[in-house]
């Protein structure tokens, strides 16, 4: 019998495949499959706001200049990390982001919680030119990221598309996308009571770059790394302790 | 279905997968009557191949 | 080339040339001053440039009507140009962003030249370009080999080859532009996936009816892993780009997974893309290109048929190593390193099996630079499957995990591994393809050896130094309890290595450069065999004839 079944796999290639199909398809199955009830398991935060335009229009900037090649958004449970970058990452804390910003590779330091440790001004004068603040980084310069005016005019499409994929926009926030992100970028102008009325009272309204008249992509950026790790307050409210890391010198 | 129950399938019937899995394939290579089809398969492609066989 | 085509199948190009050209019209018009729109108009040129061939041979005398009874060979010729040229570009690609970590001025005041745009090509240029190109072109001839037929379409094996090309295109134009889905090794927005989609279809449609078409009872092996390479990464592809794009005129998609589930699907992705792409493939090339030049058949066929199904089977499951300590489940973790650490089983059978194979025949991987070429390879891959192995360990992972450690294992793996073993197979099939006694001059097969071979151990040991003393710095305490050193202080550290990284990889891009130019000029400049067996075929079943090596 099983001599019988064998030739019949090695006569038709179509068998084969469907045995390579058989035999590949079940790991990711039973790794990945458990993952979509994994809401059941992971704590929660009622609390956690969602991406402004601004801050969404950053994160895709983010994305563009392939800053996650260089810069993990992830603590690992292990004291050095935590005591370098702060409370671990928690899995709710990504919960909003498509696609995640993990990062695989620390040529600079994490950024899971950088969001207001350095002010606005050191962010800029460090993407400008990163050497005029650490003098020894190897990080690129991002100056034209200041000169470039941020297109604001398809924000409402980018939220509806982040809605399509399962981010609880409202029709409110994707009509009011791009004066949102005006108004965030633009303090005490008609726009940034809106921003702030939507997206929760801890939304940081400020001239970003330091220049309130032009919208830039700088604006965005620095408003994405002001916010990183400060959407939700879950992790410091966890009190598990983090593990050493194995074999560290004490 | 919950989360422990998938992942509870998954551990399990993944587990019982993999053995039957590795057993098949053991048994196909060591049957017998393919030690034949091996051998020439493995000498086959030395031969000279400047032309498809019609 | 176009010449071999009959003229209906002439026609049949320019129709789906010129349906290109539309859809490249309709994305440009869609997309307007959107990146999209500047891909439409890339497609377009693309598309109406490949149509330009095809009609300055439409009216040419109609082929011979006897194709059938050769090997159709014109497609991989191209496909080692194509691979080749690739490779350059990656590698240079490589050298820039690597030198540009040592030397971050040098780059433009201007975005394309930023290292995170910039490094995206150089991946899919050497992983997709190079590595995929190589991937098409071999696959074809030890298809045809192997099965003792003729390549089951006249038009796909063309589609196939410069769809394929298409897309890297598109991904690379697209990473300067700052088109990026952000996910590692699969950056390409969602039309390029797309396409590509299309193209492996027909990939795997066109391998799976020229293997029907076999007058060898048995599937060779290679042929398994070819085929495994196809299949999975159709199954990976489609998968990990799952996407809503914000318009159809835009390039920007969301993903549709999110945080935990998308980094688990990433990864899954990820490491499969290494398993599929960059080891199942080219263990395919390994079982068919190693033994036809030692002239010696493989060790053990046996051995071969178990570690095929080990590697497809346990592969699957060991994506999740490369989140260990995160936030993703803690049971995952230990499945994924569990899996990590039997998968040396199967590889190193695959390791032992090649270099067994060699066994008896030392004299000649002494004397000839090709069969060094694989035997190398064969050493590298058994070293970076143990190096994969033992990363994958939570403690192990641990130390190593965002540190350089990660950038030597896989380079040891992709210049080490892959590309020792393409450039190998390719030293063996160029002499063989163009009908020539041998590659153009034996000695810079050997200068490209030692090139490679230099660049890739100083490339590697500079990785391995810097990512330990990173690691370890990361987790040194004071005798207070607290960090040693500051992030900056770890980056001070690196710089000798990155400097020295650049330098290898230098090597390694001279070494492809000689590669070029020999291959070229075996192409080229050397005499045909006289009385080349074209004409003559042997239709008989050539069991009893002696071992033929490619030389």
């Amino acid at each position: 019998m099983p001599e019988l079944f064998h030739r019949k796999i090695e006569r038709t290639a179509i068998g084969f495949v469907l045995a390579i199909i058989a035999a590949a398809s079940v790991g990711g199955l039973v790794e990945i499959a458990p993952l979509f009830t994994i809401h059941e398991t992971v704590e929660e935060a009622p609390d956690m706001r969602l991406y402004t335009p601004l801050e969404l229009a950053g994160r895709n900037i983010y994305e563009r200049e392939g800053c996650y090649a260089c810069h993990s958004q992830m603590i690992r449970t292990l004291r050095d990390d935590v005591e370098r970058y702060g409370p671990y990452s928690l899995a709710v804390e990504s919960k909003y982001d498509h696609p995640m910003l993990w990062g695989s590779k620390r040529t600079g330091p994490d950024l899971a919680r950088i969001g207001g440790k350095y002010s606005d001004l050191w962010h800029v004068t460090h993407l400008m030119n990163p050497r005029d603040v650490v003098p020894e980084s190897n990080m690129p310069s991002y100056r034209f990221l200041a000169r470039t005016p941020l297109e604001t005019a398809d924000f409402g499409m980018q939220l509806a598309a982040m809605r399509e994929v399962g981010v609880p926009y409202t029709d409110d926030m994707i009509a009011n996308a791009a004066r949102d992100a005006l108004g965030q970028a633009t303090p005490d102008s008609d726009f940034s009571a809106g921003v702030v009325e939507r997206y929760g009272e801890k939304t940081q309204v400020s001239a970003f770059d330091g220049v309130a008249t032009e919208l830039t992509e700088m604006d965005a950026l620095v408003a994405y790394l002001q916010v990183l790790g400060r959407l939700t307050d879950a992790a410091y409210k966890q009190t598990a302790a983090s593990e050493k890391a194995p074999g560290s010198q004490q | 279905m919950d989360h422990d129950t998938l992942v509870a399938f998954s551990k399990s019937w993944g587990l019982f997968y993999l053995i039957a899995f590795a057993i098949g394939v053991c048994v196909y290579a060591f049957w017998p009557s393919n030690r034949k089809m091996f051998d020439d398969a493995k000498k086959n492609i030395l031969d000279r191949d400047d032309t498809p066989w019609q | 080339m176009i010449t071999e085509l009959t003229s209906s199948e002439r026609q049949y190009a320019a129709v789906i040339l010129v349906v290109m050209a539309m859809v490249g019209v309709a994305m440009a018009a869609l997309g307007r001053s959107d990146p999209f729109g500047v891909h439409g108009v890339i497609v377009l040129v693309y598309s109406v440039g490949l149509l330009f061939l095809v009609l300055s041979s439409f009216y040419a005398p109609e082929p011979r009507t006897d194709r059938q009874a050769s090997y159709y060979d014109d497609p991989i010729k191209v496909g080692i140009a194509l691979s080749m040229a690739w490779a350059v570009f990656g590698m240079f690609m490589g050298v820039w962003i690597a030198a540009q970590l040592a030397w971050p001025t040098l780059a433009f005041d201007a975005a394309w030249s930023t290292f995170g745009r910039l490094r995206p090509t150089h991946t899919t240029g050497v992983i997709f370009g190079f590595g995929g190109n190589a991937l098409i072109a071999t696959s074809f001839h030890v298809v045809q080999r192997t099965s003792r037929a003729r390549l089951a379409g006249q038009i796909s094996p063309w589609f196939v080859l410069l769809g394929f090309n298409l897309f890297c295109i598109l991904a690379v134009t697209g990473y300067v532009m700052g088109v990026t889905q952000s996910k590692e090794y699969a950056e390409a927005e969602w039309y390029a996936d797309l396409w590509l989609v299309v193209v492996w279809v027909t990939y795997f449609i066109l391998y799976l009816r020229t293997l029907a078409r076999r007058k060898e009872p048995h599937i060779y092996v290679a042929n398994w892993y070819y085929m495994a390479f196809i299949v999975v990464v159709a199954i990976l592809h489609i998968v990990n780009n799952l996407a809503v794009p914000v318009s159809i005129g835009h390039a920007k998609s969301y993903t549709i997974w999110a945080g935990v589930q998308d980094a688990m699907v990433q990864w899954w992705y990820g490491h499969n893309a290494v398993a599929f792409f960059l080891t199942s493939g080219f263990l395919g090339m390994m079982y068919y290109y190693l033994p036809k030049r030692a002239g010696r058949p493989i060790f053990s066929y046996r051995l071969s048929i178990l570690s095929f199904w080990g590697i497809t089977f346990f592969y699957m499951w060991a994506g999740s190593h490369h989140l260990h300590y995160t936030a993703l489940p803690h049971w995952v973790q230990n499945l994924g390193m569990t899996f990590s650490v039997m998968l040396l089983v199967p590889s190193w059978a695959s390791a032992g099996n090649a270099l067994l194979t060699l066994n008896g025949a030392w004299h000649k991987v002494r004397d000839d630079a090709t069969l060094r070429f694989m035997m190398v390879a064969a050493v590298f891959y058994g070293l970076s499957t143990f190096e994969g192995s033992f990363l994958a360990i939570r403690p192990v992972n641990s130390l190593s995990h965002y540190t350089d450690w990660t950038i030597g294992h896989v380079h040891a793996g992709a210049l080490g591994w892959v590309a020792f073993i393409t450039f190998g197979s390719l030293y063996t099939l160029v002499p063989a393809l163009w009908k020539r006694d041998a590659m153009h001059s034996a000695a810079l097969v050997e200068v490209h050896f030692w090139l490679a071979l230099a660049g890739t151990l100083i490339y590697v040991f500079a990785m391995w130094n810097s990512g330990i003393i990173q690691g370890l710095m990361w987790r040194t305490y004071t005798e207070d309890g607290t960090l040693a050193y500051s992030f900056v202080d770890s980056l001070i550290a690196m710089y000798p290595y990155y400097i020295a990284r650049a330098f290898g990889g230098l090597l390694f891009l001279l070494g492809a450069l000689v590669a070029c130019y020999n291959i070229w000029m075996t192409a080229r400049a050397t005499p045909l065999i006289a009385g080349s067996q074209l004409d003559l075929p042997d239709r008989r079943p050539a069991t009893g004839t002696a071992p033929s090596p490619a030389e």
